[in-house]
């Protein structure tokens, strides 16, 4: 993690023949067997590909979109990404660390103030109590809590506390940044000062990865598109060539 | 293209595991004490209370001799450990599911929940040696009859510490990935404790078993080391073969734990 993270265009995500299944009811009956079957190749009749045979290659600096309908597997991919799913088929490969913006208020603990909670949140992402220390009062600042910095965290309304986790999060110096659909909450003044901070992270040579629906958005960063569709990786190519596939598909 | 973001300061996986498993620690730690005033006073009222229930049970009512004089003493020996082993276990079953969010966007090494689980137990467990210490004084020093004395044996109760945090990570490995599949067992482990609690010599000597299960509960990891930690005031409760067997079992559980968290972690993720 310390070797300098510049777009040098060495691979930073290697994905290859990537495959990951989950039950289609999630309140069937289960098994002892079921728990332990690791990672047998065997499908059962009840089970689905969310994903199966994604290949691609990210290099350092590029800003990937991923694009396709509800439910074909975006998140998952994502998730997989930030390796806080494991693949049953494949593997991911990450050269360096990931800042996820996925679920990013999950690690906020409701009883604690928010001084507490930004040291822990960033120390669980690998910031050392220094390097908090330095970024606190910027973190605080960009999120705009500067009066709630010890009320706890349950305290505050929706909108800040997303605010929070993304200031943090933003703040969590890895090379790589995975941004699922956080972004559409907030107010509009916030939602851009976020893209502001994204767009000087790509300046900064960081690699992007990014699920969104929004068009603008997408073309807006992103360099590179994946279409998924049904699980497959239907298209990798250039941003605008996914993009209009994937409108071409929907009309 | 452009300039590097700010270089980070390199960390081994080992030392990101730790300060990841200190940080949740201290978190639960300061979620317990900072929601309610007498934080610290909860964790040690509790075996207090029980002790003197038993107290008064054993030496006021029944007046058996069940364990050695001074029974506050023995009985407060096999209590303490006892609330670490009960409390992380209890605590085990909700190890994923508590902070399901946490564990479904944070890539941290997924042991570290139930690490965090046994690790927080048992800095309570330590903050509540004092209590111990105090009515060891109180009888010993103060009252020269019961001739209560700290004897070599108290420096077992390092061993005795490590073979529980052996026992305990062990057990939290099967319990914690396996309720996640089947949320009945939650309340299974309830009951499962509150059986163990009498099956275990706490609140009687391993003595006073009937010989021919002596064998029997030796299999039951905590008699030995229970028994670790009562011969530093009562040397004769030790019992070599006991805690023999008692440490062959927590590794064997550390083991079996190990393994079935393996092989359940990609179904753990996937069902939270």
């Amino acid at each position: 993690m310390s070797e300098p993270t510049v777009a040098d265009g060495r691979p930073m995500i290697e994905v290859e023949g990537l495959g990951i299944r989950y039950r289609r009811n999630r309140r069937g009956r289960r098994s002892f067997k079921d728990l332990l079957a690791g990672n047998l190749r065997r499908k059962r009749p009840d089970e689905f590909w969310a994903l199966r045979d994604v290949s691609f290659t990210v290099r350092a600096g590029e800003a990937i979109g991923v694009v396709g309908r509800n439910g074909q597997g975006k998140s998952t991919l994502l998730k997989l990404v930030a390796e806080v799913q494991l693949p049953d088929e494949g593997f991911v490969r990450v050269n360096g660390g990931v800042a996820p913006l996925i679920e990013i208020t999950g690690g906020f603990v409701d009883d604690l103030s928010v001084r507490d909670n930004v040291y822990l949140t960033a120390g669980l992402h690998g910031m050392s109590k220094g390097e908090i220390d330095e970024a606190f009062d910027e973190i605080i600042d960009f999120a705009g809590v500067g009066d709630f910095v010890d009320t706890p965290y349950k305290h505050l309304s929706s909108g800040m506390k997303v605010r929070i986790a993304f200031s943090v999060m933003s703040r969590v110096e890895e090379p790589v940044l995975l941004v699922d659909e956080v972004l559409a909450v907030g107010d509009k003044g916030f939602r851009e000062k976020c893209y502001a901070r994204i767009e000087q992270m790509l300046a900064e040579g960081r690699t992007l990865f990014f699920v969104s629906h929004s068009e603008r958005d997408l073309r807006r960063f992103c360099t590179r598109g994946l279409y998924l569709d049904k699980g497959r990786l239907l298209l990798d190519g250039p941003i605008d060539d996914v993009v209009a596939r994937y409108n071409a598909d929907q009309a | 293209m452009t300039a590097a973001p700010p270089a980070r300061t390199p960390r081994s996986p080992f030392a990101r595991y730790r300060h990841s498993l200190w940080l949740l620690t201290q978190r639960d730690l300061r979620v317990r004490y900072t929601t309610s005033v007498l934080g610290y006073l909860w964790s040690i009222l509790d075996p207090l209370m029980m002790s003197a229930i038993y107290w008064f049970v054993f030496t006021v009512v029944v007046k058996r001799d069940v364990g050695e004089d001074p029974y506050i003493v023995f009985l407060l020996c096999g209590l303490l450990p006892w609330m670490w082993f009960s409390g992380s276990i209890n605590d085990s079953t909700r190890a994923f599911l508590k902070d399901a969010k946490l564990v479904r966007s944070t890539k941290l090494p997924r042991s570290v929940w139930v690490l965090r689980v046994a690790a927080s137990k048992g800095i309570e467990f330590l903050l509540s040696i004092p209590v111990l210490a105090a009515f060891a004084i109180a009888f010993g020093v103060l009252d020269p009859e019961t001739g209560l004395t700290l004897h070599w044996t108290a420096l077992l109760w390092i061993p005795a510490i490590i073979l529980q945090a052996v026992l305990i990570v062990g057990l939290g490995l099967i319990v914690a990935p396996v309720v996640v599949f089947f949320r009945d067992l939650e309340r299974a482990v309830k009951l499962v404790m509150r059986f163990m609690f009498y099956a275990t010599p706490i609140v009687y000597s391993f003595a006073l078993l009937p010989q021919s299960l002596h064998l029997l509960a030796s299999f039951n990891p905590l008699a030995g080391i229970f028994s670790l930690y009562r011969s530093a005031f009562f040397p004769q409760e030790l019992d070599w073969l006991t805690v023999g067997i008692g440490a062959a079992m927590s590794f064997a559980i550390l083991g079996i734990g190990v393994l079935v968290f393996r092989k359940s972690e990609r179904a753990v993720l996937k069902e939270l």
